[in-house]
């Protein structure tokens, strides 16, 4: 039943989420013969330095479908949503819950905190799995409506890719969540987290490569170096590590 | 041989951020008894609760429940199986209904009484699809205690059960807690600063003061032996320090000399014949002066 009051909980948020990423996909597929009408008119750019490289770059792999879904769309627009929602199911629980919550009633139950946290760390990961898989297999789905296929393989390892690395915002906001009594602190550095990691990712050398943005991405696998296993391990490891600490950190806490 | 105890705190000491919650907290609460747990707001009646059933850690001391350690993890769960509660605020889920939060709590207590729940379904007027956050506080109060009643507990907790009712609904519940342990065999260990709903219904108090236990006994054994003696004298009263055992309090007004006794009033009477009083007077005194004597003089 801890399974049940933790859906309830979420089911709100994780239903917007769903929304929000279906209509992302959705809309990045439909899209796509306008932009490809853009490109056409698009003047040569001449411009220098990495804004030029840039934006030769988008071209480059707008041109062709596979290259424009991944830009656009898996290192783009489903990343940030997916994380804003991997935080946003990461923050609240017990903590959070001591004022009109019912965190006594719970804690009353004869349930351990460690049963507590793995309930809900698990129901808030499968929510999190459906975010990441159901828009992507969205993609092939859609994708003859303008004319164009997209590999189902393709789609289920950038699923994976997003839910193994992203998991670490989640496990983020639910560590500080029993550390902080309100939603907002943990919200909040959970979301600056991401942001100051996906700005070193991008000005630090090497470290899109191995980081959890870059993993989310799945760009070696776009480029065809196969899975990231190295940053889906880090990734993984980190998520675990931060869900213990945050069980641990629960357990020795007074309510 | 000792009477099977149901709580039992020895020494129990709990400090939040600096702050002194419990000072060597001593309870016994006898199974089966109604045991009043009386003391001010900020006496430590609620972090007392906290500590049996888990929810704070101690940090000294040592709290059983059916002589499991509170601070185990394992028992606590144990002891939760066991004992259903009442929260302070009445705080449930605001999201489930009122037929959702009763078969969520089922779920957790395999000797849930379902004729129990349908009888009190009905008793308190609970109508299942009704959101809980649409619910009054008495409303709340009355859905705690269902789902308190229904766990086949043997002990129930009851922190401040009729804190922000009105007189007729904390009547209600009262009565409504009575019948419940008059039909089942249990323990009730219930906090309150309302003295006259502690003697309505306990047969047994503790009345705590900054983190300590002050008093403690069953009511009738305390009716007893409080008094307050009143001695008047021809010029003022003398000032004089009582040898006799159990001299909680006294007051020196003019001719009047009053004094507060927990042990009877013979010896003191005895004593005090010495000093030759014009007049003696003893009167038994009710709780509520116990408390305050008690607390007043713990505040001197």
């Amino acid at each position: 039943m801890l399974w049940y009051k933790s859906w309830l909980e979420t089911r709100s948020r994780f239903f917007i989420g769903l929304a929000l990423v279906i209509c992302s996909a959705v809309g990045v597929v439909l899209l796509y013969p306008k932009v490809q009408q853009l490109l056409v008119t698009l003047p040569g750019t001449e411009l220098g330095g990495e804004i030029g490289r840039k934006v030769r770059e988008a071209a480059l792999l707008a041109s062709d479908y596979r290259g424009y879904i991944w830009s656009q769309w898996y290192r783009q627009n489903l990343i940030q949503l997916w994380t804003i929602f991997a935080v946003i199911l990461g923050a609240g629980g017990l903590v959070s819950q001591m004022s009109g919550g019912g965190a006594l009633f719970t804690l009353s139950l004869p349930a351990s905190r460690r049963e507590h946290v793995i309930v809900r760390a698990a129901a808030g990961l499968a929510e999190l799995f459906i975010l990441a898989l159901v828009p992507s297999l969205l993609i092939p789905v859609l994708s003859p409506a303008v004319g164009q296929s997209y590999a189902v393989a393709d789609a289920l390892v950038h699923a994976l890719c997003l839910f193994v690395a992203g998991t670490v915002f989640f496990s983020l906001a639910f560590l500080l969540s029993t550390v902080f009594t309100d939603v907002w602190r943990p919200l909040l550095l959970a979301l600056c987290a991401a942001a100051v990691l996906a700005l070193a990712e991008q000005f630090v050398d090497g470290l899109w490569r191995y980081g959890v943005i870059g993993t989310m991405s799945g760009e070696r696998y776009f480029r065809g170096g196969g899975l990231p296993w190295a940053g889906l391990v880090i990734s993984a490891a980190v998520s675990a590590s931060l869900i213990y600490l945050a069980s641990t950190n629960l357990a020795r806490r007074d309510f | 041989m000792a009477e099977p105890l149901a709580i039992e705190t020895v020494e129990l000491r709990k400090h939040y951020d600096g702050m002194e919650a419990l000072r060597g907290l001593t309870l016994a609460v006898p199974k089966g008894s109604i045991f009043g747990f009386l003391g001010r707001n900020g006496a430590g009646k609620t972090t007392t609760i906290k500590v049996l059933l888990g929810m704070a850690r101690p940090s000294g001391g040592d709290a059983r429940v059916f002589g499991l350690a509170a601070r185990d993890e394992q028992a606590s769960v144990e002891i939760r199986r066991r004992t259903g509660f009442v929260s302070d605020d009445k705080e449930l889920y605001p999201y489930f209904t009122v037929g959702e939060m009763v078969r969520f709590t089922a779920a957790f207590y395999p000797r849930w009484r379902t004729e129990l729940e349908a009888r009190y379904l009905r008793a308190f007027e609970l109508p299942a699809d009704r959101k809980v956050k649409a619910l009054s506080h008495g409303m709340r109060t009355k859905l705690a205690l269902l789902l308190a009643f229904c766990r086949g507990a043997e002990l129930l907790v009851l922190d401040e059960p009729t804190s922000g009712l009105d007189p007729a609904m904390t009547e209600e519940v009262l009565q409504a807690l009575v019948s419940h342990v008059a039909r089942e065999e249990m323990t009730v260990f219930f906090s309150s600063h309302q003295i006259a709903e502690v003697d309505q219904i306990a047969d047994r108090v503790a009345i705590i003061d900054r983190g300590r236990t002050v008093v403690s006994g069953g009511l009738d054994d305390l009716r007893e032996r409080y008094c307050r003696i009143q001695f008047v004298f021809d010029g003022d009263a003398p000032e004089h320090a009582f040898r006799a055992p159990g001299v909680e309090r006294t007051r020196r007004k003019g001719r009047v000399l009053t004094v507060t006794s927990s042990a009877g009033s013979s010896a003191l009477v005895d004593e005090a014949r010495a000093l030759r009083p014009v007049s003696i007077d003893v009167t038994p005194i009710a709780l509520k002066d116990i408390f305050l004597e008690t607390v007043i003089t713990e505040e001197a």
